[in-house]
Protein backbone atom coordinates (compact mmCIF):
# COMPACT_ATOMS: atom_id res chain seq x y z
CA UNK A 1 0.00 0.00 0.00
CA UNK A 2 1.33 3.43 -0.90
CA UNK A 3 0.12 6.60 0.76
CA UNK A 4 0.84 9.97 -0.83
CA UNK A 5 0.83 13.01 1.40
CA UNK A 6 0.62 16.58 0.21
CA UNK A 7 0.20 19.96 1.78
CA UNK A 8 -2.83 22.09 0.93
CA UNK A 9 -1.78 25.60 1.99
CA UNK A 10 -4.52 27.35 3.91
CA UNK A 11 -6.69 24.24 3.89
CA UNK A 12 -4.88 21.34 5.52
CA UNK A 13 -3.39 18.08 4.30
CA UNK A 14 -4.28 15.55 1.67
CA UNK A 15 -3.55 11.84 1.81
CA UNK A 16 -4.11 9.52 -1.12
CA UNK A 17 -4.23 5.78 -0.55
CA UNK A 18 -3.82 3.36 -3.45
CA UNK A 19 -6.65 0.86 -3.40
CA UNK A 20 -5.04 -1.68 -5.70
CA UNK A 21 -7.50 -1.54 -8.60
CA UNK A 22 -6.09 1.77 -9.84
CA UNK A 23 -8.52 3.69 -7.69
CA UNK A 24 -7.45 5.96 -4.87
CA UNK A 25 -9.02 6.89 -1.60
CA UNK A 26 -8.42 10.59 -0.98
CA UNK A 27 -8.65 11.95 2.54
CA UNK A 28 -8.57 15.71 2.99
CA UNK A 29 -7.91 16.74 6.57
CA UNK A 30 -8.92 20.37 7.04
CA UNK A 31 -7.14 22.59 9.55
CA UNK A 32 -10.47 22.79 11.33
CA UNK A 33 -10.30 19.04 11.95
CA UNK A 34 -12.98 18.18 9.41
CA UNK A 35 -12.18 15.15 7.24
CA UNK A 36 -13.51 14.76 3.73
CA UNK A 37 -13.20 11.38 2.09
CA UNK A 38 -13.24 10.99 -1.68
CA UNK A 39 -12.73 8.16 -4.11
CA UNK A 40 -11.02 8.62 -7.43
CA UNK A 41 -11.74 5.73 -9.77
CA UNK A 42 -8.68 6.33 -11.96
CA UNK A 43 -5.94 8.89 -12.44
CA UNK A 44 -7.99 10.67 -15.11
CA UNK A 45 -11.32 10.77 -13.38
CA UNK A 46 -12.50 13.31 -10.88
CA UNK A 47 -12.76 12.58 -7.22
CA UNK A 48 -16.17 11.65 -5.98
CA UNK A 49 -16.96 12.68 -2.46
CA UNK A 50 -18.03 9.81 -0.27
CA UNK A 51 -18.62 11.47 3.09
CA UNK A 52 -17.31 13.98 5.59
CA UNK A 53 -16.82 13.74 9.33
CA UNK A 54 -15.93 16.17 12.05
CA UNK A 55 -12.74 15.62 14.02
CA UNK A 56 -14.21 13.63 16.90
CA UNK A 57 -16.35 11.39 14.73
CA UNK A 58 -13.42 10.80 12.36
CA UNK A 59 -11.30 9.53 15.26
CA UNK A 60 -14.05 7.23 16.46
CA UNK A 61 -14.65 5.82 12.99
CA UNK A 62 -10.89 5.52 12.62
CA UNK A 63 -10.57 3.30 15.69
CA UNK A 64 -13.51 1.25 14.47
CA UNK A 65 -11.77 0.64 11.17
CA UNK A 66 -8.61 -0.15 13.05
CA UNK A 67 -10.48 -2.80 15.01
CA UNK A 68 -9.58 -1.19 18.26
CA UNK A 69 -12.73 0.58 19.21
CA UNK A 70 -13.66 0.48 22.85
CA UNK A 71 -15.73 2.41 25.31
CA UNK A 72 -14.33 1.78 28.80
CA UNK A 73 -17.54 2.19 30.71
CA UNK A 74 -20.05 -0.14 32.28
CA UNK A 75 -19.80 -3.27 30.16
CA UNK A 76 -17.43 -5.95 31.40
CA UNK A 77 -16.50 -7.20 27.95
CA UNK A 78 -14.22 -4.55 26.59
CA UNK A 79 -10.94 -5.39 24.97
CA UNK A 80 -8.39 -3.86 22.69
CA UNK A 81 -6.07 -5.84 20.53
CA UNK A 82 -2.42 -4.78 20.70
CA UNK A 83 -0.37 -6.37 17.99
CA UNK A 84 -1.50 -9.84 16.95
CA UNK A 85 -2.24 -11.68 20.16
CA UNK A 86 -1.94 -9.32 23.09
CA UNK A 87 -5.10 -7.99 24.65
CA UNK A 88 -5.87 -4.97 26.77
CA UNK A 89 -8.97 -5.81 28.74
CA UNK A 90 -11.21 -4.14 31.29
CA UNK A 91 -12.42 -6.50 34.03
CA UNK A 92 -14.90 -5.43 36.66
CA UNK A 93 -14.61 -6.86 40.18
CA UNK A 94 -18.02 -8.06 41.33
CA UNK A 95 -18.90 -7.94 45.07
CA UNK A 96 -18.86 -11.74 45.36
CA UNK A 97 -15.51 -12.07 43.64
CA UNK A 98 -12.80 -13.99 45.52
CA UNK A 99 -10.26 -11.23 44.99
CA UNK A 100 -12.39 -8.41 46.42
CA UNK A 101 -10.77 -7.26 49.65
CA UNK A 102 -7.39 -8.82 48.92
CA UNK A 103 -4.34 -6.87 47.82
CA UNK A 104 -3.00 -7.37 44.34
CA UNK A 105 -0.09 -9.39 45.78
CA UNK A 106 -2.35 -11.66 47.84
CA UNK A 107 -4.62 -12.40 44.92
CA UNK A 108 -1.65 -13.81 43.00
CA UNK A 109 -3.45 -13.25 39.73
CA UNK A 110 -0.39 -12.73 37.60
CA UNK A 111 1.23 -15.98 38.65
CA UNK A 112 -2.04 -17.84 38.19
CA UNK A 113 -2.96 -16.47 34.78
CA UNK A 114 -0.01 -14.65 33.19
CA UNK A 115 -1.96 -11.43 32.72
CA UNK A 116 -0.91 -8.28 34.60
CA UNK A 117 -2.94 -5.47 36.06
CA UNK A 118 -1.61 -2.20 34.69
CA UNK A 119 -4.22 0.15 36.17
CA UNK A 120 -7.24 0.15 38.45
CA UNK A 121 -10.25 2.35 37.88
CA UNK A 122 -12.03 3.15 41.13
CA UNK A 123 -14.98 5.54 40.84
CA UNK A 124 -13.51 8.55 39.06
CA UNK A 125 -9.97 7.78 40.06
CA UNK A 126 -7.37 5.78 38.17
CA UNK A 127 -4.48 4.08 39.97
CA UNK A 128 -1.75 3.52 37.41
CA UNK A 129 0.94 0.86 37.77
CA UNK A 130 -0.51 -0.49 41.03
CA UNK A 131 1.98 -2.28 43.31
CA UNK A 132 1.48 -5.62 45.08
CA UNK A 133 0.23 -3.87 48.23
CA UNK A 134 -2.65 -2.15 46.38
CA UNK A 135 -6.00 -3.45 47.68
CA UNK A 136 -8.64 -4.61 45.22
CA UNK A 137 -12.15 -3.51 46.09
CA UNK A 138 -15.51 -4.68 44.87
CA UNK A 139 -16.63 -2.40 42.04
CA UNK A 140 -13.09 -1.72 40.79
CA UNK A 141 -12.35 -2.10 37.13
CA UNK A 142 -9.01 -3.77 36.54
CA UNK A 143 -7.20 -2.94 33.32
CA UNK A 144 -5.33 -6.03 32.34
CA UNK A 145 -2.76 -6.77 29.68
CA UNK A 146 -1.58 -10.16 28.48
CA UNK A 147 -1.97 -12.89 25.89
CA UNK A 148 -5.54 -13.58 24.86
CA UNK A 149 -5.79 -16.88 26.81
CA UNK A 150 -4.35 -15.34 29.98
CA UNK A 151 -6.84 -12.52 29.82
CA UNK A 152 -9.72 -14.97 29.45
CA UNK A 153 -8.52 -16.94 32.49
CA UNK A 154 -8.00 -13.73 34.42
CA UNK A 155 -11.53 -12.54 33.72
CA UNK A 156 -12.99 -15.91 34.69
CA UNK A 157 -11.08 -15.90 37.99
CA UNK A 158 -11.97 -12.35 38.97
CA UNK A 159 -15.60 -12.62 38.10
CA UNK A 160 -15.64 -15.39 40.67
CA UNK A 161 -17.20 -18.20 38.76
CA UNK B 1 -23.82 58.81 20.30
CA UNK B 2 -27.20 57.14 19.89
CA UNK B 3 -27.21 58.04 16.20
CA UNK B 4 -23.80 56.47 15.66
CA UNK B 5 -24.72 53.30 17.49
CA UNK B 6 -27.90 53.04 15.48
CA UNK B 7 -25.91 53.50 12.29
CA UNK B 8 -23.63 50.67 13.33
CA UNK B 9 -26.62 48.52 14.09
CA UNK B 10 -27.80 49.26 10.56
CA UNK B 11 -24.40 48.27 9.20
CA UNK B 12 -24.47 44.91 10.95
CA UNK B 13 -28.04 44.22 9.84
CA UNK B 14 -27.01 44.81 6.23
CA UNK B 15 -23.94 42.57 6.63
CA UNK B 16 -26.03 39.83 8.21
CA UNK B 17 -28.66 40.03 5.49
CA UNK B 18 -26.19 40.09 2.58
CA UNK B 19 -24.27 37.24 4.23
CA UNK B 20 -27.48 35.23 4.43
CA UNK B 21 -28.25 35.95 0.77
CA UNK B 22 -24.75 34.84 -0.23
CA UNK B 23 -25.13 31.58 1.68
CA UNK B 24 -28.53 31.00 0.15
CA UNK B 25 -27.30 31.60 -3.40
CA UNK B 26 -24.04 29.78 -2.84
CA UNK B 27 -22.03 32.90 -3.70
CA UNK B 28 -18.97 34.32 -2.01
CA UNK B 29 -19.78 36.78 0.76
CA UNK B 30 -17.08 39.22 -0.33
CA UNK B 31 -18.79 40.76 -3.40
CA UNK B 32 -22.14 40.79 -1.62
CA UNK B 33 -20.78 42.70 1.38
CA UNK B 34 -19.44 45.25 -1.10
CA UNK B 35 -22.80 45.50 -2.84
CA UNK B 36 -24.50 45.88 0.56
CA UNK B 37 -22.18 48.78 1.30
CA UNK B 38 -22.89 50.44 -2.04
CA UNK B 39 -26.65 50.12 -1.61
CA UNK B 40 -26.93 51.55 1.90
CA UNK B 41 -24.07 54.00 1.41
CA UNK B 42 -24.24 57.74 0.81
CA UNK B 43 -24.23 57.37 -2.98
CA UNK B 44 -27.35 55.21 -3.29
CA UNK B 45 -29.50 55.24 -0.15
CA UNK B 46 -28.17 58.73 0.63
CA UNK B 47 -29.11 60.09 -2.78
CA UNK B 48 -32.63 58.75 -2.52
CA UNK B 49 -33.06 60.36 0.90
CA UNK B 50 -33.20 56.99 2.65
CA UNK B 51 -31.39 56.28 5.91
CA UNK B 52 -27.77 55.57 4.99
CA UNK B 53 -24.46 54.68 6.59
CA UNK B 54 -21.98 57.54 6.24
CA UNK B 55 -18.42 56.83 5.18
CA UNK B 56 -17.24 58.15 8.55
CA UNK B 57 -14.04 57.96 10.55
CA UNK B 58 -15.14 55.10 12.79
CA UNK B 59 -16.12 52.80 9.92
CA UNK B 60 -12.86 53.65 8.18
CA UNK B 61 -10.89 52.78 11.31
CA UNK B 62 -12.66 49.45 11.76
CA UNK B 63 -12.20 48.68 8.06
CA UNK B 64 -8.50 49.41 8.53
CA UNK B 65 -8.45 46.81 11.32
CA UNK B 66 -10.03 44.44 8.81
CA UNK B 67 -7.12 44.93 6.38
CA UNK B 68 -4.61 44.48 9.18
CA UNK B 69 -6.21 41.24 10.39
CA UNK B 70 -6.60 39.84 6.85
CA UNK B 71 -2.89 40.24 6.23
CA UNK B 72 -2.00 39.13 9.75
CA UNK B 73 -3.75 35.83 9.07
CA UNK B 74 -1.97 35.52 5.76
CA UNK B 75 1.35 35.90 7.58
CA UNK B 76 0.35 33.22 10.07
CA UNK B 77 0.23 30.73 7.21
CA UNK B 78 3.77 31.57 6.22
CA UNK B 79 6.50 29.54 7.79
CA UNK B 80 10.02 29.06 6.56
CA UNK B 81 8.85 25.69 5.24
CA UNK B 82 6.39 27.48 3.02
CA UNK B 83 9.10 29.77 1.74
CA UNK B 84 11.36 26.83 1.04
CA UNK B 85 8.51 25.10 -0.80
CA UNK B 86 8.13 28.29 -2.83
CA UNK B 87 11.52 27.65 -4.39
CA UNK B 88 10.38 24.60 -6.30
CA UNK B 89 7.22 24.09 -8.36
CA UNK B 90 5.39 26.82 -6.50
CA UNK B 91 8.10 29.27 -7.47
CA UNK B 92 7.94 28.39 -11.16
CA UNK B 93 4.16 28.36 -11.42
CA UNK B 94 3.97 31.54 -9.35
CA UNK B 95 6.57 33.31 -11.46
CA UNK B 96 4.66 32.50 -14.66
CA UNK B 97 1.48 33.83 -13.04
CA UNK B 98 3.32 37.02 -12.04
CA UNK B 99 5.05 37.79 -15.34
CA UNK B 100 1.88 37.21 -17.36
CA UNK B 101 -0.71 39.04 -15.29
CA UNK B 102 0.98 41.95 -13.51
CA UNK B 103 2.56 43.50 -16.64
CA UNK B 104 -0.68 43.00 -18.55
CA UNK B 105 -2.50 45.17 -16.01
CA UNK B 106 0.26 47.77 -16.13
CA UNK B 107 0.04 47.88 -19.93
CA UNK B 108 -3.73 48.33 -19.78
CA UNK B 109 -3.25 51.21 -17.33
CA UNK B 110 -0.62 52.89 -19.49
CA UNK B 111 -2.81 52.44 -22.57
CA UNK B 112 -5.56 54.28 -20.73
CA UNK B 113 -3.16 57.19 -20.37
CA UNK B 114 -2.61 56.70 -16.65
CA UNK B 115 0.65 57.48 -14.89
CA UNK B 116 3.14 54.72 -14.11
CA UNK B 117 2.11 54.50 -10.45
CA UNK B 118 -1.57 54.39 -11.39
CA UNK B 119 -0.92 51.71 -13.99
CA UNK B 120 1.10 49.76 -11.43
CA UNK B 121 -1.88 49.86 -9.08
CA UNK B 122 -4.08 48.50 -11.86
CA UNK B 123 -1.51 45.78 -12.46
CA UNK B 124 -1.74 44.66 -8.85
CA UNK B 125 -5.53 44.67 -8.86
CA UNK B 126 -5.79 42.43 -11.92
CA UNK B 127 -2.85 40.23 -10.88
CA UNK B 128 -3.90 38.98 -7.48
CA UNK B 129 -6.43 36.16 -7.27
CA UNK B 130 -8.68 35.83 -4.27
CA UNK B 131 -7.38 33.23 -1.81
CA UNK B 132 -10.69 33.30 0.06
CA UNK B 133 -12.97 32.78 -2.94
CA UNK B 134 -10.72 30.33 -4.79
CA UNK B 135 -10.11 28.15 -1.74
CA UNK B 136 -13.75 28.06 -0.78
CA UNK B 137 -14.81 27.15 -4.32
CA UNK B 138 -12.17 24.41 -4.47
CA UNK B 139 -13.67 22.88 -1.33
CA UNK B 140 -17.26 23.34 -2.50
CA UNK B 141 -16.62 21.72 -5.87
CA UNK B 142 -14.53 18.87 -4.45
CA UNK B 143 -11.51 19.90 -6.56
CA UNK B 144 -9.60 19.98 -3.31
CA UNK B 145 -9.14 16.20 -3.60
CA UNK B 146 -7.85 16.38 -7.18
CA UNK B 147 -4.33 17.10 -8.41
CA UNK B 148 -5.24 20.59 -9.67
CA UNK B 149 -5.64 21.84 -6.10
CA UNK B 150 -1.87 21.75 -5.52
CA UNK B 151 -0.76 24.17 -8.25
CA UNK B 152 -3.75 26.41 -7.50
CA UNK B 153 -3.06 26.65 -3.77
CA UNK B 154 0.68 26.80 -4.39
CA UNK B 155 0.29 29.74 -6.76
CA UNK B 156 -1.94 31.48 -4.24
CA UNK B 157 0.88 31.12 -1.69
CA UNK B 158 3.30 32.71 -4.14
CA UNK B 159 0.85 35.54 -4.82
CA UNK B 160 0.41 36.16 -1.09
CA UNK B 161 4.12 36.64 -0.73
CA UNK B 162 4.34 38.74 -3.89
CA UNK B 163 1.52 40.96 -2.65
CA UNK B 164 3.41 41.66 0.57
CA UNK B 165 6.41 42.93 -1.39
CA UNK B 166 4.13 44.74 -3.85
CA UNK B 167 2.15 46.53 -1.12
CA UNK B 168 5.35 47.59 0.59
CA UNK B 169 6.59 49.21 -2.61
CA UNK B 170 3.30 50.67 -3.77
CA UNK B 171 2.44 52.19 -0.38
CA UNK B 172 5.54 54.31 -0.46
CA UNK B 173 4.91 55.23 -4.09
CA UNK B 174 1.35 56.34 -3.34
CA UNK B 175 1.93 58.05 0.00
CA UNK B 176 5.32 59.57 -0.72
CA UNK B 177 5.19 59.94 -4.46
CA UNK B 178 4.64 63.68 -4.72
CA UNK B 179 8.08 65.14 -4.27
CA UNK B 180 9.78 63.61 -7.26
CA UNK B 181 12.35 60.89 -7.48
CA UNK B 182 14.27 61.79 -4.30
CA UNK B 183 11.12 61.65 -2.19
CA UNK B 184 10.13 58.32 -3.67
CA UNK B 185 13.59 56.99 -2.97
CA UNK B 186 13.44 58.23 0.59
CA UNK B 187 10.04 56.73 1.30
CA UNK B 188 11.07 53.43 -0.26
CA UNK B 189 14.17 53.43 1.93
CA UNK B 190 12.09 54.10 5.04
CA UNK B 191 9.63 51.38 4.07
CA UNK B 192 12.16 48.69 3.45
CA UNK B 193 14.24 49.81 6.43
CA UNK B 194 11.26 49.50 8.75
CA UNK B 195 10.16 46.20 7.25
CA UNK B 196 13.73 44.88 7.35
CA UNK B 197 13.91 45.75 11.03
CA UNK B 198 10.57 44.07 11.60
CA UNK B 199 11.76 41.00 9.72
CA UNK B 200 14.82 40.73 11.95
CA UNK B 201 12.58 41.05 14.99
CA UNK B 202 10.28 38.37 13.61
CA UNK B 203 13.21 36.10 12.80
CA UNK B 204 14.84 36.32 16.23
CA UNK B 205 11.84 37.25 18.31
CA UNK B 206 10.03 33.92 18.22
CA UNK B 207 10.70 33.20 21.93
CA UNK B 208 9.33 36.64 22.73
CA UNK B 209 6.23 36.08 20.61
CA UNK B 210 5.77 32.71 22.30
CA UNK B 211 6.00 34.22 25.77
CA UNK B 212 3.60 37.07 25.04
CA UNK B 213 0.86 34.61 24.16
CA UNK B 214 1.63 32.06 26.89
CA UNK B 215 -1.66 32.55 28.67
CA UNK B 216 -4.56 30.18 29.15
CA UNK B 217 -7.26 32.80 29.50
CA UNK B 218 -9.01 33.23 26.17
CA UNK B 219 -9.76 36.91 26.59
CA UNK B 220 -6.21 37.76 27.61
CA UNK B 221 -4.90 35.76 24.66
CA UNK B 222 -7.02 37.57 22.08
CA UNK B 223 -6.22 40.98 23.57
CA UNK B 224 -2.49 40.31 23.66
CA UNK B 225 -2.42 39.18 20.04
CA UNK B 226 -4.22 42.38 19.03
CA UNK B 227 -1.95 44.39 21.31
CA UNK B 228 1.02 43.25 19.25
CA UNK B 229 -0.28 43.40 15.71
CA UNK B 230 -2.34 46.62 15.82
CA UNK B 231 0.33 48.94 17.30
CA UNK B 232 2.98 47.60 14.90
CA UNK B 233 0.65 48.17 11.95
CA UNK B 234 -0.17 51.63 13.26
CA UNK B 235 3.49 52.54 13.67
CA UNK B 236 4.12 51.36 10.12
CA UNK B 237 1.36 53.52 8.72
CA UNK B 238 2.57 56.52 10.71
CA UNK B 239 5.92 56.13 8.93
CA UNK B 240 4.23 55.85 5.54
CA UNK B 241 4.89 52.12 5.41
CA UNK B 242 2.19 49.62 4.49
CA UNK B 243 0.30 48.66 7.63
CA UNK B 244 -0.87 45.54 5.83
CA UNK B 245 2.65 44.32 5.20
CA UNK B 246 3.67 45.08 8.79
CA UNK B 247 0.73 42.96 9.95
CA UNK B 248 1.79 40.24 7.52
CA UNK B 249 5.25 40.16 9.09
CA UNK B 250 3.86 40.04 12.62
CA UNK B 251 1.75 37.11 11.48
CA UNK B 252 4.88 35.41 10.19
CA UNK B 253 6.48 35.98 13.59
CA UNK B 254 3.59 34.26 15.32
CA UNK B 255 3.47 31.42 12.80
CA UNK B 256 6.46 29.73 14.42
CA UNK B 257 5.55 30.60 17.99
CA UNK B 258 3.62 27.40 18.57
CA UNK B 259 0.46 29.46 19.02
CA UNK B 260 -0.57 29.54 15.38
CA UNK B 261 -3.50 27.18 15.69
CA UNK B 262 -4.78 28.81 18.85
CA UNK B 263 -4.60 32.21 17.19
CA UNK B 264 -6.50 30.92 14.19
CA UNK B 265 -9.12 29.32 16.38
CA UNK B 266 -9.65 32.29 18.65
CA UNK B 267 -9.18 35.22 16.31
CA UNK B 268 -10.89 34.01 13.16
CA UNK B 269 -14.23 35.43 14.23
CA UNK B 270 -12.60 38.74 15.14
CA UNK B 271 -10.98 38.88 11.72
CA UNK B 272 -14.23 37.94 9.98
CA UNK B 273 -16.12 40.76 11.68
CA UNK B 274 -13.56 43.43 10.74
CA UNK B 275 -12.98 42.01 7.26
CA UNK B 276 -16.73 42.16 6.63
CA UNK B 277 -16.70 45.81 7.72
CA UNK B 278 -13.77 46.40 5.37
CA UNK B 279 -15.65 45.01 2.35
CA UNK B 280 -18.73 46.96 3.37
CA UNK B 281 -16.66 50.13 3.72
CA UNK B 282 -15.25 49.64 0.23
CA UNK B 283 -18.87 49.61 -0.95
CA UNK B 284 -19.69 52.75 1.04
CA UNK B 285 -17.01 54.71 -0.76
CA UNK B 286 -18.15 53.54 -4.18
CA UNK B 287 -20.28 55.87 -6.26
CA UNK B 288 -22.05 53.64 -8.79
CA UNK B 289 -22.15 56.52 -11.27
CA UNK B 290 -18.34 56.44 -11.23
CA UNK B 291 -18.61 52.80 -12.26
CA UNK B 292 -20.17 54.04 -15.47
CA UNK B 293 -17.13 56.23 -16.00
CA UNK B 294 -14.75 53.28 -15.73
CA UNK B 295 -16.81 50.95 -17.86
CA UNK B 296 -14.30 51.03 -20.72
CA UNK B 297 -11.25 50.03 -18.66
CA UNK B 298 -13.46 47.53 -16.88
CA UNK B 299 -14.55 45.77 -20.05
CA UNK B 300 -11.02 45.84 -21.46
CA UNK B 301 -9.61 44.40 -18.24
CA UNK B 302 -12.19 41.65 -17.94
CA UNK B 303 -11.80 40.64 -21.57
CA UNK B 304 -7.99 40.58 -21.46
CA UNK B 305 -7.20 39.41 -17.94
CA UNK B 306 -9.61 36.46 -17.80
CA UNK B 307 -7.90 34.53 -20.61
CA UNK B 308 -4.50 35.69 -19.35
CA UNK B 309 -5.13 34.08 -15.96
CA UNK B 310 -6.41 30.93 -17.63
CA UNK B 311 -3.27 30.73 -19.77
CA UNK B 312 -0.84 31.43 -16.91
CA UNK B 313 -2.68 28.94 -14.70
CA UNK B 314 -2.61 26.38 -17.50
CA UNK B 315 1.16 26.79 -17.80
CA UNK B 316 1.45 26.53 -14.01
CA UNK B 317 -0.46 23.26 -14.11
CA UNK B 318 1.96 21.99 -16.76
CA UNK B 319 4.84 22.85 -14.42
CA UNK B 320 3.26 20.38 -12.01
CA UNK B 321 3.11 17.77 -14.80
CA UNK B 322 -0.65 17.76 -14.89
CA UNK B 323 -2.59 16.68 -17.97
CA UNK B 324 -3.83 19.40 -20.31
CA UNK B 325 -7.36 19.08 -19.07
CA UNK B 326 -6.38 19.39 -15.41
CA UNK B 327 -4.00 22.25 -16.25
CA UNK B 328 -6.86 24.12 -17.84
CA UNK B 329 -8.77 23.76 -14.60
CA UNK B 330 -5.84 25.30 -12.75
CA UNK B 331 -6.19 28.29 -15.06
CA UNK B 332 -9.93 28.54 -14.57
CA UNK B 333 -9.45 28.16 -10.83
CA UNK B 334 -7.24 31.24 -10.62
CA UNK B 335 -9.77 33.62 -12.21
CA UNK B 336 -11.70 34.89 -9.15
CA UNK B 337 -10.34 38.16 -7.74
CA UNK B 338 -11.39 39.54 -4.40
CA UNK B 339 -10.05 40.79 -1.10
CA UNK B 340 -6.52 41.79 -2.11
CA UNK B 341 -7.64 43.72 -5.16
CA UNK B 342 -9.84 45.68 -2.77
CA UNK B 343 -6.94 46.20 -0.34
CA UNK B 344 -4.98 47.72 -3.23
CA UNK B 345 -8.01 49.86 -4.14
CA UNK B 346 -8.22 51.11 -0.55
CA UNK B 347 -4.57 52.07 -0.77
CA UNK B 348 -5.12 53.83 -4.10
CA UNK B 349 -8.00 55.82 -2.58
CA UNK B 350 -5.53 57.49 -0.21
CA UNK B 351 -3.53 58.75 -3.18
CA UNK B 352 -3.45 62.27 -4.54
CA UNK B 353 -4.59 62.09 -8.15
CA UNK B 354 -8.16 61.86 -9.32
CA UNK B 355 -7.52 58.55 -11.03
CA UNK B 356 -6.28 57.11 -7.72
CA UNK B 357 -9.06 58.55 -5.61
CA UNK B 358 -11.99 57.88 -7.93
CA UNK B 359 -11.29 55.79 -11.00
CA UNK B 360 -9.16 53.03 -9.45
CA UNK B 361 -11.41 52.26 -6.45
CA UNK B 362 -14.51 52.26 -8.67
CA UNK B 363 -12.70 50.10 -11.20
CA UNK B 364 -11.59 47.67 -8.48
CA UNK B 365 -15.08 47.29 -7.09
CA UNK B 366 -16.57 46.65 -10.52
CA UNK B 367 -13.70 44.32 -11.43
CA UNK B 368 -14.00 42.29 -8.22
CA UNK B 369 -17.77 42.00 -8.63
CA UNK B 370 -17.39 40.73 -12.19
CA UNK B 371 -14.37 38.50 -11.63
CA UNK B 372 -15.57 36.89 -8.40
CA UNK B 373 -18.86 35.96 -10.07
CA UNK B 374 -17.36 35.07 -13.46
CA UNK B 375 -14.54 33.07 -11.86
CA UNK B 376 -16.84 31.00 -9.69
CA UNK B 377 -19.23 30.34 -12.57
CA UNK B 378 -16.34 29.31 -14.84
CA UNK B 379 -15.12 26.92 -12.14
CA UNK B 380 -18.60 25.44 -11.71
CA UNK B 381 -18.97 25.04 -15.48
CA UNK B 382 -15.38 24.09 -16.23
CA UNK B 383 -16.68 21.24 -18.37
CA UNK B 384 -18.05 23.81 -20.81
CA UNK B 385 -14.76 25.72 -20.78
CA UNK B 386 -12.88 22.51 -21.49
CA UNK B 387 -15.15 21.65 -24.38
CA UNK B 388 -14.78 25.16 -25.76
CA UNK B 389 -10.99 25.18 -25.51
CA UNK B 390 -10.32 21.63 -26.61
CA UNK B 391 -13.22 21.41 -29.10
CA UNK B 392 -14.90 18.24 -28.01
CA UNK B 393 -12.57 16.42 -25.68
CA UNK B 394 -9.46 15.98 -27.81
CA UNK B 395 -7.64 16.97 -24.64
CA UNK B 396 -7.89 13.52 -23.13
CA UNK B 397 -6.13 12.09 -26.12
CA UNK B 398 -3.08 14.28 -25.96
CA UNK B 399 -2.75 14.38 -22.19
Amino acid sequence: MTVYESDLPGVGKKHEVELGDGARLVIVTHNTGKREVFRRASADSDSEKLFELDDELARQVGTLLEGAYFQPVETTDIETLLGDSTLLEWVEVSPDSDVAGKTLGESDLRQATGASVIAIERDDEVITSPGGETPIEAGDTLIVIGPRESCREFAALVKGA
Amino acid sequence: MAAELLEFGYLFVVLAVTGAVALRLGLSVIPLYVVGGVVVGPYVAGRFGLPYVADGEVVTLLAELGIVLLLFFLGLEFSLDRLRAARSNIGRAGAIDLVVNLPLGVVIGLALGWSVVEAFLLGGIVYISSSAIVTKTLIDLGWIADPESEPILGTLVFEDLAIAVYLAAVTSLVLGGEGGLAAIGRSLAIAFGFLGLLLVLVQYGTPLFTRVLDVENQEAFVLRALAVVVPVAGAALALGVSEAVAAFFVGMGFSTSGHRETIERRLTSVRDVFAAIFFFWIGLGTDPTLLAAVVVPLVVAVVLTTPAKVVSGYLGGRVYDLSTHRSLRVGVGMVPRGEFSLVIAALAASGSTQVMREAIPAFAVGYVLVMSALGTVLMQRSDLVERLVFRGGSAKADS
